[in-house]
């Protein structure tokens, strides 16, 4: 979890392009690295083929051809991606009880807030060193 | 003397060894000579055996002693010789006296011998005992003379004889009776003329009596005709009679007056067929819904029945054709007024029978109306309920497309206002240090993604609690702390609403509740407090109790009118008019789920101008707190 290597990298899920966009925006504002994936099996791969782990995934749920929490069901079997923190992306109300299903580290509520975007991505990426 | 000269004459008779053998053979008949005055001269055995007398007790004396006293005096004996000398034979039957008294009925033949000067020289007696056959032809006598009266007697029945050519040769009482004649006036005469007219010019009455004569028998019901005319149903039997030979010496002929009965039997045909007609219209009835349908088969059916002219129905004010017969047909509903009339027009009148069965088809008819009338109700009964069936399911389908919509409208207004909000706050951030004014306007259009974000809330709020889907995530917290930080988020509204608000407050008051709901619930009602308060303090109080914590909100604004307190609890609904307040009427409608969903209550009383107060009343641990919850407390925005 404290491999030096993570170094600010944040992985976005997120099949709106407008979305992760924006998301990927604020968090290269405020110097983090975002990596982007329209999807969980993109995701996958994305993770497989990084050189580095990134410190922290923000998983949509809803996405075509494979959802978050297909995603998370994979990425947890994978002993080299296992360590990775999750926090959803939801719209829906009942995002805390999808986190608590998944074993999520938490959950950002859309519309997302920005300064509780950056404060979740902050505190994951701070375990860093 | 005269009678030795005699005997002298027929010693050769009397000396004939073979006649006299002959004779005694003979044990049925006396047979036995006398001389010319009567005197016994032979006895042979049938006449010992039939008389008594042994030859020795009888020959030499007179032959009067074998007739009885009365006979003797009448001088019967004598006479019966003289008339055998002079007519040449006697047969007579009468009674003779046998030795020891008795009497016997005899058949007497005497025959005289003459001798050769044709002189009468003495007789030849044949005796017979017909004492046996006497009382058979007695008792046949007595038997037909009983015959005679019991068919004299007999009145129902006409029983006479016809000669074999058809002729009446007697005729009883009976007879007499049932067809009028009195014997004088009949017997002789050919008995086709009991027969209608019809009958007897086509030559029935013979061909009967030839079928009588062949089949010893025949036998009928038909029409015969009285003396004066008149008609009766007869029951007839034609018996042909015949003499011990074989020959047809006659008829007996039996009738009866079978009138009454064929009567009795046509009426009672009559009554099954009329019975039989009804049920079958009454089966008609239960398979035909339609009353005109089976009106007219009630009209068919009565008409072949009745068998006549016309049948009808009549409308309740049409008058009846005159010899019309009327029966009422009483539909239900009508009361004392006949629906309408069934009228059977006839020349004869409708017998007693006949104008059951009529009112029995009117009845049938009175029934299948009734029937009608109630299937009608009962279809339009249905039809009502399917129709409004119909309209329920149509506004619920309405309701949940609706509440479809909303979600999926909120769900897809929200995926563009996340990226728009985020870029907006990252401008912001971006801008802080830059140009005061560009910053302003750029807070003004985060606030209205805000103020969408939270509409795009409420929408999905209501749709979950219109699906039944609003979930609660409890945890134990202090409810007291909560209000004050919702209240410090609204004093600078409040401020410039000025509707300052005054808090009331115990120290402590926790409880098990899902916070952020808790929290949306004391947002929308201090908001709303704020919104209509009209610039006056709004009062919060809260009590906390064992078991429950009561909020209660009170402004001095507005108020609501009492015709809208039931509604404003409703979805899409506002006390106030639109154009002064907007918003989209959600906002009590999604709190009164949240507190039920809390198992707790709410509720206002206002008063038009002075103001409303909101009275929420929560159990304090009815709900188990969501160990999950807390775990993913940290990362909520």
């Amino acid at each position: 979890m404290n491999d030096p290597g993570c170094d600010k990298t944040v992985l976005i899920v997120e099949d709106d392009a407008d979305t992760s966009d924006a998301i990927a925006e604020v968090l290269e504002d405020g110097n983090y690295r975002p990596m982007r994936a329209p999807n969980g099996a993109a995701a996958l791969d994305e993770l497989r083929a990084a050189e580095r782990a990134p410190c922290i995934i923000l998983l949509d749920m809803m996405m075509p051809v494979m959802d978050g929490r297909e995603f998370r069901a994979q990425q947890r079997e994978d002993p080299s991606l296992r360590g990775i923190p999750v926090v959803v992306l939801s719209a829906h109300a009942d995002a805390a009880s999808y986190a608590a299903q998944m074993d999520a580290e938490g959950y950002l509520r859309k519309p997302i807030d920005l300064r509780a975007l950056l404060e979740t991505v902050e505190r994951f990426c701070a375990r860093d060193g | 003397m005269q009678n030795g000269k005699m005997q002298e004459h027929l010693q050769p008779l009397l000396a004939s060894a073979e006649l006299r053998a002959v004779a005694d053979t003979i044990k049925d008949y006396a047979i036995f000579l006398l001389d010319s005055e009567g005197i016994v001269l032979t006895w042979n055995t049938g006449a010992q055996r039939i008389k008594g007398y042994a030859p020795g007790d009888i020959i030499g004396q007179s032959f009067t002693r074998l007739y009885s006293d009365e006979d003797r005096a009448a001088r019967r004996p004598q006479h019966h010789l003289e008339v055998a000398a002079r007519e040449g034979r006697i047969e007579v039957e009468g009674w003779r006296v046998r030795k020891d008294g008795s009497r016997f009925w005899a058949d007497v033949v005497i025959s005289p011998i003459h001798g050769e000067d044709g002189e009468v020289q003495g007789f030849v007696k044949v005796t017979r005992d017909l004492t046996e056959r006497r009382r058979i032809e007695e008792q046949l006598r007595q038997s037909e003379e009983r015959i005679r009266l019991m068919i004299e007697s007999v009145k129902d029945y006409a029983i006479f004889l016809l000669d074999p050519q058809g002729r009446v040769a007697n005729w009883n009482p009976g007879a007499e009776r049932m067809k009028g004649y009195a014997p004088e006036e009949i017997i002789g005469q050919h008995f086709s003329r009991f027969y209608p007219p019809e009958d007897s010019n086509s030559g029935k009455p013979a061909r009967e009596l030839e079928i009588a004569a062949s089949t010893g028998h025949f036998e009928e019901e038909a029409w015969r005709i009285r003396k004066d005319g008149s008609r009766f149903w007869a029951s007839v039997v034609l018996s042909a009679v015949r003499n011990p030979a074989g020959e047809l010496i006659g008829f007996t002929k039996v009738t009866r007056d079978m009138t009454e009965r064929k009567r009795i039997a046509e009426e009672l045909a009559e009554r099954t067929r009329q019975q039989l007609a009804v049920s079958q219209l009454g089966l008609h009835a239960l398979q035909t819904p339609e009353v005109p349908v089976l009106i007219e088969a009630a009209i068919r059916i009565a008409q072949e029945t009745l068998k006549v002219e016309d049948v009808r129905l009549l409308g309740p004010g049409e008058a009846p054709p005159p010899m019309a017969r009327t029966v009422p047909i009483h539909a239900p509903e009508n009361g004392a007024h006949p629906h309408a009339v069934l009228a059977a027009l006839s020349q004869q009148p409708l017998t007693a029978n006949e104008m059951s069965f009529l009112e029995a088809v009117a009845n049938v008819v009175a029934a299948a109306i009734a029937r009608a009338r109630i299937e009608e109700r009962l279809r339009l009964a249905e039809r009502r309920t399917v129709e409004e069936r119909g309209r329920t399911e149509q506004a619920e389908a309405a309701l949940r497309e609706r509440d479809e919509f909303i979600s999926v409208a909120a769900h897809e207004l929200r995926t563009p206002l996340t990226a728009l909000q985020l870029k907006l706050q990252g401008l912001e951030r971006g801008l802080a240090a830059a140009d005061p004014r560009k910053v302003q306007r750029l807070e003004g259009a985060v606030r209205q993604t805000e103020r969408l974000s939270r509409l795009i809330d409420r929408l999905l709020d209501v749709s979950r609690i219109a699906q039944g889907r609003l979930e609660l995530w409890p945890e134990e917290f202090d409810l007291a702390v909560l209000i004050r930080e919702v209240a410090d988020d609204f004093r600078e509204p409040a401020a410039q609403a000025r509707a300052p608000l005054e808090l009331q407050l115990p120290e402590k008051a926790e409880g098990s509740w899902d916070r952020l709901r808790i929290e949306q619930v004391l947002v929308n009602v201090l908001s709303n407090a704020v919104k209509y308060g009209a610039g006056k303090p709004v009062s919060v109080k809260l009590g906390v109790e064992e078991e429950r914590v009561r909020l209660a909100v009170s402004d001095q604004g507005i108020g609501i009118p009492a015709e809208d307190v039931s509604r404003i609890f409703a979805r899409f609904q506002r006390a106030a008019s639109i154009h002064n307040y907007g918003g989209l009427g959600l906002g009590l409608y999604i709190t009164r789920h949240i507190v039920e969903a809390h198992r707790g209550t709410i509720a206002v009383a206002s008063t038009v101008g002075e103001g409303s107060t909101f009275s929420i009343d929560l159990p304090r641990f009815s709900l188990t707190p969501a160990a999950s919850r807390n775990k993913v407390r940290g990362a909520r925005a």
